[in-house]
């Protein structure tokens, strides 16, 4: 499975960012950011499955949670911003 | 014992919330710090107390409710936010000590919006002419923590938006028994304690920041470590240092009790017990009780003096006969000189949703006794 990570400015961003997903009935997790796509140090992220970010993106503007930006988690481990 | 001093904290709390407290000191840590089960366990009941109140208080984003350790935390960011020293700020006369002592020590100009009690006519009408002036911020109470007078906060506000002067509500006495709307109010600022109307534990309190504050406290956040200044987000901002998990946990509880209550059907209570203590006690010789002439203007406070005696005195013999009132000035100079009893000081008395007609029999049976002495 391959899954994306919406990167948050903060844990409450990201508590609103996934419970706006969940009520729209996409899965999503919160994690503490990777620090390979965290630029300014401690951050939270949400992540989503492939198959529900373009729902998930289109869910988020709906709500006015735009994403600040958004990683491909590739299949060695590492990161790859998407251009929104 | 027969607890009749809510506004100063409210005592007996739905048991829920001494249960989540003990449930968090064991299971829960610190909201984002990490990724473990008790870190996104306490994130969660954070989370879950920030949207609570948020639904209560009419805030769209959560993030705009800020955790203090009580309203004068809150009011203290509130007031060093927006006042500097020299500017003009217009306050009511029934402000408590938590907006007039960082105002002095601030340097502001204080002009007092002065009325009778229990005028709320008059009380606007003050507003609107001290307006006229200018001011660089308004700062009222919702209700006095003296007198349970209720403010027109709702047209104070008005005023204020009227003329683009940034609004600060103490909702003090308020919060969890008389509707509270930021999106009604448009306030800049709305402070309140946790542990007093919303039945949350001693050590809360919540600020409502509809305009960017100034952080009061700087530390760490769990956010944007790598930046030398705090997070320019709320609620972050404002929150250096670990959270108080136990009182956040039990506060939720709180605002679920008073949630699934009503503040209508609370504020309903408190004012019918108000009105028969203000009822019995004022048939007392030489008892002399502040009671508003109309019911909707007082909420669950009310102040009585006796000829003669010290309110002091009185305070600490209904003490000692298992009833606790507060006597004396309430922290409240302001609020006693404009109501002419700055000399005496006065009783209070002050329900919650848990007292009962009978305890407040009980009270006017103490006075009576006392008053034979």
């Amino acid at each position: 499975m391959v899954y994306y990570l919406i990167v948050c400015r903060s844990l409450t961003y990201a508590q609103r960012t996934a419970a706006a997903l969940e009520r729209a009935g996409i899965t999503a997790h919160i994690l503490r950011s990777p620090r390979a796509v965290d630029r300014e140090g401690c951050s939270h992220s949400v992540k989503v499955s492939q198959r529900n970010l373009a729902n998930a993106l289109l869910v988020l503007g709906r709500a006015g949670l735009p994403p600040r930006r958004v990683f491909l988690i590739q299949g060695d481990g590492g990161y790859k911003e998407v251009l929104l | 014992m027969i607890y009749l001093d809510s506004a100063a904290t409210t005592m007996q709390k739905p048991p829920q919330v001494a249960r989540a407290m003990a449930r968090a000191v064991g299971r829960m840590a610190s909201p984002g710090r990490g990724g473990h089960l008790w870190a996104r366990r306490a994130a969660e009941t954070a989370f879950a107390c920030r949207q609570a109140a948020a639904e209560l208080f009419g805030i769209t984003e959560p993030e705009r409710v800020v955790f203090t350790s009580n309203a004068t935390h809150g009011l203290n960011i509130a007031i060093r936010t927006l006042v500097r020293a020299g500017d003009r700020v217009v306050i009511s006369g029934w402000e408590h000590n938590a907006v007039t002592r960082p105002l002095h020590s601030i340097g502001a100009e204080i002009v007092t919006a002065r009325a009778p009690l229990f005028d709320r006519a008059g009380q606007l009408a003050a507003f609107a002419q001290a307006l006229e002036g200018g001011a660089k911020a308004v700062i009222c109470n919702h209700v006095s923590n003296v007198f349970g007078f209720i403010l027109p906060v709702a047209e104070i506000a008005a005023l204020c938006r009227a003329r683009e002067i940034p609004f600060i509500l103490d909702a003090s006495q308020s919060a969890g028994c008389l509707p509270v709307r930021q999106d009604q109010l448009g306030a800049a600022f709305i402070a309140m304690p946790g542990h007093k109307g919303l039945y949350g534990p001693q050590g809360t309190g919540l600020l409502l920041c509809g305009s960017e504050p100034v952080p009061l406290l700087e530390g760490g956040t769990g956010s944007a470590s790598l930046r030398q200044d705090m997070p320019d987000f709320l609620p972050d901002r404002l929150e250096a240092g670990t959270h108080n998990m136990p009182g956040i946990a039990g506060l939720l509880e709180g605002i679920r009790y008073v949630r699934s209550r009503g503040t209508e059907v609370i504020l309903r209570r408190e004012r019918r017990l108000i009105r028969q203590a203000a009822r019995e006690l004022s048939a007392l010789p030489g008892v002399e009780v502040f009671e508003a002439p109309n019911p909707v203007e007082q909420a669950g406070v009310l102040s009585f003096r006796i000829a003669g005696l010290d309110c002091e005195e009185a305070g600490e013999y209904l003490g000692r006969q298992g009833i606790g009132v507060r006597a004396g000035l309430h922290c409240a100079p302001a609020a006693h000189r404009s109501a002419g009893t700055l000399e005496t000081g006065t009783v209070r008395v002050s329900v919650s949703d848990f007292n009962t007609p009978g305890e407040l029999k009980l009270l006017t049976q103490a006075v009576s006794a006392l008053l034979k002495r």
